[in-house]
């Protein structure tokens, strides 16, 4: 292979890193807009989704043209499938993101900002999964990565408990089902996106050792 | 209960043919070097290279120019002894016997090790006689039509061929000229097929027919295949040997070797680091 493709491997990585950045950006503004109840925040982060999917396509583009022309082998092959597979991970956070944002444009004002303290904490531990599985796609760290595999089982819990909360709470206070929803939504998006870090950070183990660990559990060898 | 299996070349055996050298388990590879060293003069082009080549699978054998893997391919069926001062040490078991040995006749191990080169050689003699030609001077004494056909339909080549066999065979194209090689080879009904890049001189679509070949030839022989195309190694070959500077880096499953190599030197390679 060429130093040419190389060079072409590492601007798709650099590419697929500053989707990374722009996507947590979004993230970490869609979850501001649902905790503060800001419109306009919300707003400015559904307005970035359509930069976020027409850069998803050029950067598939480009991982398709690269294995049709260089035909690569190995760790280049592997780099390119996890460029491939973290771009879709990510373009599918940016739209959960959204999904956030257009429920924090429409929460209103009829509900106890206390009720918000367990998906502020889940939105820090989200927003703080996704941060280290992007560090550890560029810093190409496995160990890094698998602390991200590590961590999902608090956020699926931490999601459970909202879920019993709400249950709880929508028999006291029957007139806010709609507010009741909305929460319930963005903590369903935060979970998801969860589990679109925990995709990230098995790509990156992949990348780094060639193991497939999904659907695997910790002390299978893994 | 281990089974015991005759070779390919004896299930199917001829008049003239000898007798198996061993009765060989299905376990057991075809072929194994054994600290194999091959010089030429006081050059090493391979050096203690032990591997094994198991029975009806594709082994590619891959490394940059002068690594030695031609040279490996060659001791296989004794074609190095025609290199002037070309020695060998260690030993090459073929079905469980040195093929070194005083006692190996190399004419009837040749037969037995059939052998594929890069450029297509045909003889300078009609498309019948290029297949039957190796069977008669041996003493073949059954239908030497039969035997053509069915070596030619087995190389793909029957269809294309059958309607002119008495013209010369160097009016082919250069994809059937190799594919009537490896007729030829095939026509000896040999147990290992040697495959020296028999791709390099040929267009795309030739050099499609040929894997699509050897494809199918692995269902009655071992094949060992040399080549300089690593997409062709991955797509035709179930193991996959690396060698480098006369030594054997790494063998292993091929999709195992062009997707997690174990060695940096196999990564570097395939990934066209170096070489």
């Amino acid at each position: 292979m060429t130093a040419h493709f190389v060079d072409l491997l590492d601007q798709l990585r650099r590419r697929a890193l500053r989707m990374a950045s722009l996507v947590q950006d979004m993230l970490e503004e869609a979850c501001d807009a649902a905790l503060s109840a800001n419109a306009g925040l919300a707003e400015r982060v559904i307005g970035r989704d359509n930069d976020v999917d027409a850069e998803e396509v050029e950067v598939e583009t480009e991982v398709i043209r690269l294995l049709a022309l260089y035909q690569p082998v190995g760790s280049d092959l592997r780099t390119l499938c996890t460029v491939l597979k973290i771009n879709n991970d990510l373009e599918r956070i940016a739209d959960c993101a959204v999904n956030m944002a257009e429920r924090a444009s429409h929460l209103g004002s009829d509900y106890d900002p206390r009720e918000l303290k367990d998906l502020q904490h889940m939105s820090v531990i989200v927003q703080a999964s996704l941060r280290t599985a992007i560090r550890a796609y560029a810093d190409s760290d496995a160990d890094v990565a698998r602390d991200v595999r590590r961590g999902d089982d608090a956020i699926d819990a931490t999601y459970g408990q909202i879920i019993r909360r709400i249950i709880h709470q929508v028999g006291d206070t029957p007139g806010r089902v709609a507010s009741h929803l909305d929460i319930l939504s963005i903590a369903k998006n935060l979970e998801r996106i969860a589990d679109h870090a925990t995709n990230i950070a098995e790509d990156v183990i992949y990348q780094c050792t060639g193991q497939i660990v999904r659907h695997r559990e910790f002390g299978d060898g893994i | 209960m281990v089974t015991v299996e005759a070779p390919a070349a004896t299930r199917n055996a001829v008049p003239y043919r000898t007798p198996p050298m061993q009765q060989p388990s299905t376990e057991l590879p075809v072929i194994r070097t054994d600290r194999l060293t091959i010089r030429y003069g006081s050059f090493a082009a391979v050096r203690d290279v032990t591997i094994d080549i198991p029975r009806h699978r594709v082994t590619a054998i891959i490394g940059p120019s002068g690594c030695g893997k031609s040279t490996l391919l060659r001791a296989m069926n004794r074609m190095n002894e025609f290199v002037p001062g070309a020695s060998v040490e260690g030993a090459i078991h073929y079905r469980g016997r040195n093929i070194y040995e005083a006692a190996t006749d190399p004419v009837e191990l040749r037969r037995q090790i059939g052998m594929v080169f890069q450029k297509p050689n045909p003889f300078p003699k009609s498309i019948f006689k290029n297949v039957t030609w190796g069977a008669q001077i041996n003493g073949y004494r059954g239908d030497l039509h039969e035997l053509a056909e069915r070596a030619m339909r087995q190389a793909a080549i029957w269809d294309e061929v059958k309607d002119k066999l008495h013209q010369s065979a160097l009016a082919l194209s250069g994809g059937q000229q190799q594919r009537l090689c490896i007729a030829r080879a095939i026509a000896l009904q040999p147990d290992v097929l040697l495959m020296d890049e028999p791709c390099s001189a040929l267009d795309p679509i030739a050099t499609t027919r040929i894997e699509d070949l050897i494809d199918q030839l692995k269902t009655q022989y071992t094949v060992v295949l040399v080549t300089h195309n690593m997409q062709q190694a991955a797509r035709v070959s179930e193991r996959t040997a690396f060698m480098y500077m006369g030594e054997l880096i790494e063998v292993g499953d091929t999709n195992i070797m062009f997707t997690k190599p174990v060695q940096k030197r196999t990564q570097d390679y395939i990934t066209g680091r170096f070489g």
